[in-house]
C-alpha cells in the first residue's frame, strides 16, 4: 500500500492561513490503513486547527468527510454538494488522491495535509517499511523476492557496491546490504545462477508519467473514449 | 446514529468440548475435573505417556501412598468415557476465540483440526540444580535432589552409615515445593541406620500444607538444620566434602565433612511456555509463566476469554495446590460454556464493516484476542470474548468500531452538554476509568469531599476508550482543562489501556503545544478505586492551577 504521513501543523496551518472555512477531506484506504488520513485522523487535525486558529483570534470552520478513496472519480461525487460552502479543500489522501481532488473541484484551492512517502508493508500498528519504488519493471523473479532498486540505498542490479559493511548497509550498520540478503537467500534456495549474469540497466525513461490501460480494456477505451 | 438499546442480547452457540495441554498430574486432575462437569476432554501430552511420566516433580518424591492414589487416578482418566487422550502430540496452531477455538494437533496421528470451546493449559514445572550457583559440578559426591530422590527408592544401602549435607535457598529465593522435597528426602534419610544429616538452609519455606510438621519431624528423627544468612564454602576432597561456614550462634566459623552433598533445585517455569504463549496469544508473565498479575482477574484466567492455565502454567505449585487449580478451571469452563449457549450484549462492540477498512489495527491492538478474521476474510469481534474496554475502537483509523453506550457520539454529547451552561469557574473535562478513577470519584462525592465547580466527569470503560480526538474535541467545546484519570501501572484489567492512554496524552500534549496551547492543561494521572481524597486532591490542585492561569 502507498504510505503516508502527516505534514508538520505549522506548515499545514500556514497553507490555510487565509480561509476561514475548509472541508478536510479523509481517504479511507491506503492512508486510513498507514494511520494518517483516515476519518479518526480527519477529526484530530480538525480539532487542531479549530484550538490553534482560536488561540489566534482568527477562528476556523472545518468540515470533515472521508471518503472510500480519492483516486477514483466516482467516490468524489459525494462532496459536489457540499464543496460549494468551502474556502478551501485540505485532503489528507495520498498524492493520487489529492491530485484528484484537485482536477474535481479546479475552481477550489486544494492543499495537502499529508506527505506521501512511500509504497510499504505494515509491521506493526504504525510501523512501515518501504518495499517498492515502481519502477515499472520488477526483477523480484530474479533477486529472491528483495528488491535491489528500493533495498539497495544505490538501487544496483548487478551485485552489492564497494560499501557492502559486514552484512550491512555503508549508510547505515541497521540498514542491511540488500545484495548480501539476496545473494543468502539465493544460495539457500540453490538459485545463485540467478544473479551470475549481468542485468541491464532498467529504462529510467519510463519514469515519464505513465499511463497504463490494461489488455483487453484499449477497446472499451476507444468506444467509451475514457468515460 | 440511533442508540443501541442496551438490554439486546445475542445468542451464541459454544463447542461443548475442552482441549487441556499436558498431561501431568495438573493436566490429569484438569481433565478430570472438566469431564465430571460432563463436558469431553481432550488431553494432549507432547511426551511419551499421561501420567506420572510427564509429571515435573520427580515420581521418587512421592511416598508410595501417594503414588498408589495417583496412579489411581490416572487410571480413571485413562478409562473415562469423555475424556480422549492424545500422546506424543503437540499443539501446532490455535485460531478463534472463546467457545470456537481452532486448534491444529501433530503427532502421532497426522495433524488433525479440532474445534474446542475452551483450552486449559496445564504446564509443568522444569528442574534446574543449582549447582553453578555454588560453583561446584554435579558428579561424584555432589548429586542433586533428583539424582537423591532416585537413589532413595533404588539403593538406601548406599547411604547406611554416611553423612549427607543438604544447601538449599542459596542459589534462589526457593519456595514451599523445594523446601517440601529437601524435607522428605533428609527425614528419609534419617530414618536409614547410622546415617548423619545436614540441612544447611537459607530461610526455611514452610508455608504450606503440612511443610511445618514435616521440618520438625525431620528435626526429630535426628535431621541438623544450620541456618545460614551466607552460603556456606564447599570443596570436594578426594574423600568426600568440606563444608565450611560462619555459625551465627557461636560467631566461629565452622568445618565438618560429608559423604554427599545434595544441590537444591530450582522448579521452574517450562521454556516451552514461552513458543505456547505465542500460540495461543497469551501474554507471558514475570519468569516464564503464562499468565501476567492482573488482580481483576480469577485466579487462573488468562488475558484471553476461554484459555485458562493451572499448576505450573501460572506458578510454583504444589500437586494439593495445582488440584485446586483443577477444580477452579473446571468451574470456569463451566461457566464459560455453559449448556451450549451464551447470551452476551449484542452492542458489547459493533464492528461497521462497510466503515472498515481491514488495517488489522484492532486484531494487532486487542489485548484479549478476541477479533479475529472470519473465513469470508472479515474482522469479527467476539462478543464471549471482548471484554468492552474500547482500545480497538479508540485506535481505529475509522471510527468503525463503537463499544456499547460508550459511542463517539455519546462521549462527544456528554462532553458538549457539560460544557452547555457553566459558570466562571475553570471548566475541567475528567476523563475517568471506570475500573479506578469514576469509583474514586464517587468515593470522594460519598464523604463530602469538595470538589471543584467545573469539573465534569465522563466515564469511560477503561482508559483504553479515551481516543485523541475525545482529549483535542475537549477544548475545541471550551475545556480549560482535561485529566485523563487511569489505573495505575500494571493494575488495567485489559493489561494495556492505561498505557495506551498515557502514550495519547504525550501525542495529544505534543499537539496542544504546536496549536499553541499551555501543554500542561491536559494532564495523565493514575488512580486506584479507594483513593477518594487523592482524586478530590488532584482534582483541587488542577483548578487551582487552571485559575492562577
Amino acid at each position: 500500500m502507498i504510505v503516508a504521513e502527516r505534514k508538520p501543523f505549522e506548515e499545514i496551518k500556514s497553507l490555510l492561513e487565509p480561509y476561514q472555512k475548509v472541508l478536510t477531506v479523509g481517504c479511507g484506504t491506503c492512508v486510513a490503513v498507514c494511520l494518517a488520513g483516515g476519518e479518526k485522523e480527519v477529526g484530530i487535525l480538525n480539532a487542531e486547527l479549530k484550538i490553534a486558529r482560536k488561540l489566534e483570534g482568527k477562528p476556523i470552520e472545518t468540515g470533515a468527510i472521508t471518503v472510500e478513496r480519492q483516486c477514483d472519480m466516482e467516490f468524489l461525487e459525494e462532496l459536489d454538494s457540499m464543496v460549494d460552502q468551502y474556502d478551501a479543500l485540505l485532503s489528507m489522501a495520498c498524492g493520487a488522491g489529492i491530485q484528484f481532488l484537485a482536477e474535481r473541484f479546479p475552481e477550489k484551492p486544494v492543499f495537502p495535509a499529508v506527505d506521501t512517502s512511500f509504497i510499504g508493508v505494515n509491521r506493526d500498528v504504525g510501523w512501515y517499511e518501504e518495499k517498492c519504488r515502481a519502477c515499472g519493471s520488477c526483477v523480484l523473479g530474479l533477486t529472491a523476492g528483495i528488491c535491489p532498486v528500493t533495498m539497495c540505498a544505490k538501487s544496483l542490479f548487478n551485485g552489492p557496491c564497494g560499501g557492502t559493511n559486514k552484512q550491512s548497509c555503508e549508510i547505515n550498520v541497521n540498514q542491511p546490504c540488500a545484495w548480501y540478503r539476496i545473494h543468502e537467500r539465493l544460495s539457500k534456495q540453490g538459485r545463485l545462477k540467478n544473479i551470475m549474469e549481468i542485468h541491464p540497466p532498467n529504462d529510467w525513461r519510463n519514469q515519464a508519467p505513465r499511463t497504463i490501460i490494461q489488455p483487453g480494456y484499449e477497446e472499451r477505451l476507444k468506444a467509451f473514449n475514457g468515460k | 446514529m440511533s442508540q443501541p438499546n442496551t438490554t439486546d442480547m445475542q445468542k451464541i452457540e459454544t463447542a461443548s468440548n475442552v482441549l487441556v495441554l499436558g498431561g501431568g498430574l495438573a493436566g490429569i486432575c484438569t481433565a478430570e475435573a472438566i469431564a465430571a462437569q460432563g463436558y469431553p476432554v481432550l488431553l494432549v501430552e507432547p511426551g511419551e505417556a499421561v501420567g506420572l511420566k510427564a509429571e515435573s516433580r520427580p515420581l521418587n518424591s512421592y511416598s508410595q501412598s501417594e503414588k498408589d492414589t495417583l496412579n489411581k487416578l490416572v487410571e480413571q482418566v485413562r478409562s473415562s468415557e469423555n475424556i480422549e487422550i492424545l500422546e506424543k502430540t503437540t499443539l501446532s496452531c490455535a485460531t478463534g476465540v472463546a467457545g470456537d477455538y481452532r486448534v491444529w494437533l501433530s503427532g502421532q496421528k497426522p495433524l488433525s483440526e479440532k474445534q474446542v470451546g475452551a483450552i486449559v493449559v496445564a504446564s509443568e514445572l522444569i528442574r534446574n540444580p543449582l549447582n553453578a550457583a555454588y560453583g561446584l559440578e554435579i558428579g561424584g559426591p555432589v548429586i542433586t535432589q533428583t539424582d537423591l530422590e532416585h537413589a532413595l527408592a533404588s539403593e538406601t544401602k548406599k547411604f547406611t552409615g554416611k553423612t549427607v549435607a543438604f544447601v538449599v535457598g542459596f542459589g534462589q529465593s526457593g519456595n514451599p515445593l523445594v523446601m517440601e522435597r529437601v524435607l522428605r528426602s533428609a527425614l528419609e534419610l534419617a530414618q536409614i541406620e547410622g546415617t548423619t544429616v545436614y540441612v544447611y538452609v537459607n530461610d526455611l519455606k514452610v508455608a504450606a500444607e503440612e511443610l511445618e510438621r514435616l521440618y520438625l519431624k525431620a528435626r526429630d528423627n535426628g535431621v541438623l538444620f544450620f541456618k545460614l544468612s551466607q552460603a556456606p564454602v564447599i570443596e570436594t576432597q578426594e574423600n568426600g566434602i568440606s563444608i565450611t561456614y560462619s555459625d551465627p550462634v557461636i560467631l566461629r566459623d565452622i568445618s565438618a565433612q560429608a559423604d554427599f552433598l545434595v544441590i537444591e533445585e530450582a522448579m521452574e517455569a517450562d521454556s516451552a511456555n514461552a513458543h505456547l504463549a505465542c500460540l495461543l496469544r497469551l501474554d507471558l508473565g514475570s519468569e516464564g509463566f503464562m499468565q501476567t498479575d492482573n488482580v481483576h482477574r480469577y485466579p487462573v484466567s488468562t488475558n484471553r476469554e476461554g484459555i485458562f492455565v493451572v499448576g505450573g502454567s501460572r506458578q510454583v505449585k504444589a500437586l494439593d495446590q495445582a488440584c485446586m487449580d483443577a477444580e477452579n478451571a473446571a468451574l470456569q469452563v463451566r461457566r464459560l460454556l455453559g449448556d451450549g449457549t451464551r447470551l452476551a450484549p449484542a452492542n458489547k462492540a459493533v464492528l461497521d464493516i462497510g466503515k472498515c477498512t481491514f488495517c488489522l489495527t484492532c486484531y494487532r491492538c486487542c489485548p484479549h484476542g478476541a477479533i479475529y478474521w472470519s473465513t469470508e476474510n472479515k474482522p469479527v469481534i467476539s462478543l464471549i470474548a471482548c471484554q468492552g474496554c474500547g482500545i480497538c475502537a479508540s485506535e481505529c483509523p475509522m471510527d468503525a468500531i463503537q463499544i456499547g453506550e460508550f459511542s463517539d457520539k455519546a462521549i462527544h454529547d456528554q462532553v458538549q452538554k457539560s460544557m452547555a451552561n457553566t459558570g466562571k469557574a475553570p471548566n475541567i473535562v475528567a476523563f475517568c476509568c471506570q475500573n479506578s478513577a469514576q469509583e474514586a470519584a464517587q468515593m470522594a462525592a460519598d464523604f463530602g469531599i469538595a470538589l471543584p465547580e467545573g469539573l465534569h466527569l465522563i466515564q469511560v470503560p477503561c482508559a483504553g476508550k479515551i481516543d485523541l480526538d475525545y482529549i483535542l474535541n475537549a477544548f475545541v467545546q471550551g475545556a480549560d482543562g482535561v485529566l485523563v484519570m487511569a489505573c495505575h501501572p500494571r493494575n488495567c484489567k485489559s493489561e494495556h489501556g492505561n498505557t495506551y492512554a498515557r502514550w495519547r496524552v504525550n501525542d495529544a500534549q505534543n499537539r496542544l503545544s504546536k496549536a499553541g496551547l499551555d501543554k500542561a492543561r491536559l494532564s495523565f494521572v493514575t488512580l486506584a478505586s479507594n483513593m477518594g481524597s487523592e482524586f478530590a486532591r488532584i482534582v483541587t490542585e488542577f483548578e487551582t492551577w487552571l485559575r492562577d492561569l
